[in-house]
């Protein structure tokens, strides 16, 4: 098991004649945990995007535990790539517990029983077993979004996507939804998770990689990141970062 | 909510749609199977005992009121066989309609080349005469032929060929009209949630039929009512290609004893009840089937 979990190799990405990504490789071994930090436009997102195909690339490789996942059927990737995102998305008509027991049901074709034992416990481990039947309108941002993680693990991912997932939260919402995270992170799940929160990174990370106008501008363990970055820019924008979120929720 | 409204005025509502719709039943029934409670086509009042109670009130206008009634109860029973058509027409091109109009508005919505195909459609329909599709499909094509060789069409309570080529009509009509209320609540689905979809693993079909369409379809409902009531009343229209639908009989009544006022007041009272009866029904469904903390009507 040399193979590192997930790999990009050189991937380029542009919408129209916009250049998203220009030439990203890194690999991830199991059960890093990777933070993506950089200024909005720097193509964090389209990263995690390019690696479960919503959307494709134009250039280079993507290998998810050995394989090119472009010889991969896509919505098999997409099981064994978790994604948690930005605003949620939770599925409005659908109370707590249905929201994760769809996939279970119709992707993974679990019959009702097992799919809804299973979806238990997943938002037991999420801390939501009580809100079992609560639709989203009826949930905080917090509880929305450990719903969305809850229905991504149901999956039983290889490998999870977190983007901005605290950064449509109100600030005293936050910190349920990194402790889960951090949680996660214990129990060794491979996690690549594009954040601002300074505290996580700096405490969960395994890693963390400075991008910026569509490249790895520097990547390194957090210690070397935030003590002595080895690059004027990564100072620059952590320095910023930090007066703005440093601290808060570490 | 859908609970039981039990104020007086619910009540009152409640007792008068019982009256029309029990009414509307028994006619029915007693005419299909040739009178099992009064002779086909003999008033459920007795014209004698309205006259009676009218002579009472005699030069006020409850006297004509009753005159009115008295005048117009002998064809109740016909104007009540219309109801039947009208009825028939509407509940039928709504329903084969909405069938039609789920996958035309998912195409128009995410179909590639067949979205073109799926506009050209609904524009097509949308942008000529209900009147003149009705002429073109009874008229202009085979149709109707085709249908009267069909066994069993026009005999016993199976209505003639005319009224199947207006239920086509109707059904190809509405599909166009229900397809734009249901893409447009498909659009007010954010797009993110299929996105979800699409990343736990399901496939475009799937997100579409189990995230996006259950939401939509509730959104849509508001404006499907709409187009439901519009129908019940451009079911009138049938009456051009000889459908004896409530429109058609009120008119050819009237044109032998030329109180077309009378008649037409009548007739309207009788669409009257019957949207009100389909917009009660639709509030109700729609408060049924309200998803919780996003209910619009809640609140309101």
């Amino acid at each position: 098991m040399a193979d590192p979990l997930l790999r990009l190799d050189d991937v380029e990405q542009s919408y129209g004649d916009e250049r998203v990504l220009d030439g990203i490789s890194f690999e991830m071994d199991r059960q890093d945990v990777q933070v993506l930090i950089g200024p909005s436009g720097s193509g964090k997102s389209t990263i995690l995007r390019c690696i479960n195909r919503l959307v494709e690339i134009d250039d280079g490789d993507i290998e998810l535990d050995g394989d090119s996942i472009f010889t991969m059927d896509e919505n098999d990737l997409r099981r064994q790539v978790g994604m948690v995102f930005q605003d949620f998305n939770l599925f409005a008509h659908l109370t707590a517990i249905e929201n994760v027991t769809l996939g279970l049901k119709h992707v993974l074709d679990m019959d009702d029983e097992a799919a809804t034992e299973k979806a238990e416990r997943q938002l037991e481990q999420v801390g939501l077993l009580d809100q079992r039947d609560s639709y989203p309108a009826e949930l905080s941002g917090g509880q929305k979004q450990r719903v969305g993680i809850a229905r991504a693990l149901a999956m039983d991912p290889k490998l999870m996507l977190f983007d901005e997932p605290t950064s449509a939260l109100d600030p005293e919402l936050i910190g349920e939804v990194l402790e889960v995270m951090r949680d996660l992170a214990d129990q060794g799940m491979t996690m690549l998770v594009v954040t601002h929160e300074m505290g996580f990174a700096r405490e969960a990370a395994t890693d963390i990689m400075f991008l910026d106008d569509g490249r790895i501008v520097e990547h390194g363990p957090p210690e070397q990141l935030f003590e002595a970055p080895e690059q004027e820019r990564t100072a620059e924008f952590l320095e910023r970062l930090t007066a703005l979120h440093g601290g808060i929720h570490g | 909510m859908a609970d039981r409204d039990r104020t007086p005025g619910g009540v009152l509502k409640l007792l008068a749609f019982a009256t029309f719709w029990g009414w509307l039943v028994v006619r029915w029934v007693n005419d299909w199977t040739g009178g099992i409670l009064l002779p086909v086509g003999e008033p459920l009042l007795p014209v004698d005992t309205i006259t009676a109670i009218g002579a009472t009130f005699a030069g006020t206008p409850i006297g004509g009121f009753f005159e009115t009634l008295a005048f117009i109860a002998p064809f109740l029973p016909r104007l009540a066989g219309g109801v039947w058509l009208t009825v028939i027409l509407t509940v039928g091109g709504i329903a084969l309609g909405f069938v039609i109009a789920v996958p035309l508005a998912a195409t128009r919505v995410y179909g590639h080349y067949t979205r073109y195909v799926a506009l050209a459609y609904i524009e097509l329909i949308r942008g000529t005469p209900l009147l003149a599709q009705l002429f073109v499909l009874y008229y202009g094509t085979t149709l109707s032929i085709v249908i009267r060789e069909l066994p069993g069409i026009g005999q016993g309570i199976v209505p003639p060929q005319a009224v199947w080529v207006a239920l086509i009509g109707f059904t190809i009509n509405s599909a166009a009209y229900q397809a734009e209320y249901i893409r447009g609540a498909i659009q007010s689905v954010d797009p993110g949630q299929l996105r979800a979809a699409r990343a736990i693993g399901l496939d475009q079909l799937s997100g579409i039929r189990y995230v996006v369409m259950p939401q939509a379809l509730r959104y849509a409902i508001p404006g499907w009512s709409n187009e439901l009531i519009y129908l019940i009343k451009y079911s009138s229209l049938a009456a051009f290609i000889t459908v004896p639908e409530l429109f058609n009989r009120a008119n050819s009544i009237a044109s032998s004893n030329f109180r077309y006022t009378t008649l037409f007041v009548t007739a309207g009272l009788i669409y009257l009840c019957i949207v009100l009866t389909a917009s009660n029904i639709m509030s109700r469904v729609e408060d049924a089937v309200a998803i919780p903390g996003l209910s619009v009507s809640e609140g309101r």
